[in-house]
């Protein structure tokens, strides 16, 4: 039988999280000009990529053995997964900056977890725009790939799993700010911008080391490159169990480390 | 030296001062900038190794490369969040007052933001030389061309992000307007991947813009794409750009100065 007392921590947990993020999202509409600038700003990443990929397929017929649609599924879930992160937990970004002003304080009074209010304390517009045209690229990608309707149930899956293994590293590298202190989460933003980089390419292009770093020990690789290798047979599918599991641990890791960093805590001038 | 360069050099000096105060953006800039380097290079050296395509070989392209890492971190790594946030927070509203220029005070600190990048540069440029061993210069006038081409890219760096920054007049937020004009920059400029793998009237989009002018002219005049006569012409239309924008932003500037709005009063 279920704990009460942990369901209603879970339901309360859960509706401060909706209602914070349902606030943030009435705050952007009283700037329409910003959500248009922020969220055109989204897809206009994405549709360069697109457009670089395009231009870069009438060149070559393949990359490394992934072909034009495939590489457009690995763009687009990467860019879902990212854009997912600027809608869910935008807000964790600032984590060095609330350590910096001792604005952690009064999240620390308040019945929720830190994490949580941190998260939820401001939303990405960039996001509406990155995740829409990211399943764009990813749809596109699969019906030109060929993939059927069977294999939607696995692709879900790896949806699901990029954007919980993304929130759950950003979360965990903006944590870092709690021991090297600073506005700017430079760790997390180093990641992502490597991935931007590196991870919309296969990974065979790479040395080894990079491949064991991205696969096990910062598993950016389970956000889009191994679902999708898995989805166009690059991959065998014994490889999507490591999925759900990267997502697992990256959440535990990203908690422990927050947890690390609130008890580290010591306000600002000490 | 006059008075108003006596200014312009203490604007250019401070602003060069203040980012060199935060060295972890060397570093930073050196990862961003050589991790996107050293992935570009492994795309195109395994594209290349059947043999050139568009016009370029894995010798030229290693060149190419380097090239729009100069550029990239010349211009990503300046200091356009400092003239966005004056907009922003209505510190404008003081410079306003005091008796200097403000598009020629912004300027100064917006090159001597990007002399900041140098060392980044230079580290970045001296690792990729060891490890890829580019071509030179097609010859030693492309060599000094392609120099006069990098100079020429501060001040078309100003213009194009100077004009973008005064959107902040009628924004609240600066993030938006700088992913948008960093994504064009990035795929017209050739930086993401050379024009002349585009289609024809993709590539006449990209020439009726200034954003070639940031890593295909310099490249072009690097590798020989263009002969002396054509690489002169390639300077002249990005001088006329430097110029066109910096009166351009003069007239924006006279209109939008009329939206300041301090802390939303």
């Amino acid at each position: 039988m279920a704990d009460p007392t942990r369901a209603l921590t879970a339901r309360h947990v859960g509706g401060v999280y909706g209602r914070s993020l349902l606030a943030q999202i009435r705050a952007i509409t009283e700037y329409p000009a910003d959500f248009w600038v922020m969220a055109s700003a989204g897809v206009m990443w994405n549709v360069l990529q697109f457009a670089f990929l395009t231009v870069l397929f009438a060149a070559v017929p393949d990359v490394a053995g992934w072909r034009y649609h495939e590489m457009l599924m690995l763009s687009g879930l990467l860019t879902v997964a990212a854009g997912s992160t600027a809608l869910l937990c935008d807000g964790i970004w600032s984590t060095g900056t609330y350590v910096l002003k001792g604005e952690i304080d009064y999240r620390i009074t308040r019945p929720a977890p830190v994490v949580v209010q941190v998260a939820t304390s401001h939303i990405g517009m960039q996001g509406f725009g990155e995740t829409a045209f990211g399943l764009v690229m990813v749809v596109y990608g699969w019906i030109g790939a060929g993939l059927g309707l069977a294999a939607v149930p696995a692709g879900l899956l790896g949806v699901a799993c990029a954007v919980v293994i993304e929130c759950a590293l950003i979360t965990m590298l903006c944590a870092v700010t709690f021991w090297i202190k600073g506005n700017n989460s430079i760790f997390a933003f180093v990641m992502l911008d490597l991935q931007h980089n590196a991870m919309t390419l296969p990974l065979a292009l790479f040395p080894a080391a990079v491949k064991i770093v991205t696969m096990f020990v910062l598993p950016v690789a389970f956000v889009n490159f191994v679902p999708v290798a898995v989805l166009t047979g690059h991959l065998g599918p014994w490889w999507l169990i490591g999925t759900p599991l990267a997502a697992v641990a990256s959440v535990l890791a990203a908690l422990g480390v927050y947890r690390l960093g609130l008890r580290s805590y010591d306000s600002s001038g000490h | 030296m006059s008075s108003a360069l006596a200014v312009d050099r203490a604007f250019a000096v401070i602003a060069f001062k203040r980012r060199l105060a935060y060295k972890t953006q060397w570093l930073v800039g050196l990862v961003l900038g050589g991790g996107a380097m050293l992935v570009s290079m492994a795309m195109w050296r395994e594209l290349l190794s059947g043999g050139a395509l568009s016009g370029y070989d894995w010798d030229a392209m290693r060149a190419y490369v380097i090239i729009g890492f100069i550029t990239a971190t010349m211009v990503f790594g300046a200091a356009d969040w400092q003239i966005a946030d004056r907009i922003l927070d209505g510190h404008v509203a003081v410079d306003l007052t005091k008796p200097v220029d403000f598009q020629r005070a912004r300027a100064a600190e917006f090159v001597g933001s990007m002399c900041s990048t140098i060392p980044t540069v230079a580290v970045g440029v001296a690792g990729a030389w060891l490890l890829f061993d580019p071509p030179g210069p097609a010859s030693a006038t492309a060599g000094v061309l392609t120099a006069a081409s990098l100079v020429l890219v501060f001040p078309l760096a100003f213009g194009i992000t100077y004009l973008t920054v005064l959107v902040c007049f009628w924004t609240k937020r600066y993030l938006g307007v700088m992913w948008l004009r960093e994504a064009l920059l990035a795929f017209f400029s050739g930086m993401m991947i050379p024009l002349a793998f585009m289609p024809s009237w993709l590539q006449a989009v990209a020439w009726a813009l200034p954003f070639p002018h940031f890593t295909t002219t310099p490249s072009a005049i690097y590798l020989g794409h263009v002969d002396t006569a054509g690489a002169l012409g390639l300077l002249a239309a990005e001088a006329a750009w430097a110029a066109g924008l910096w009166f351009g932003a003069r007239l924006v500037f006279n209109h939008a100065v009329k939206k300041v709005t301090v802390h939303g009063g």
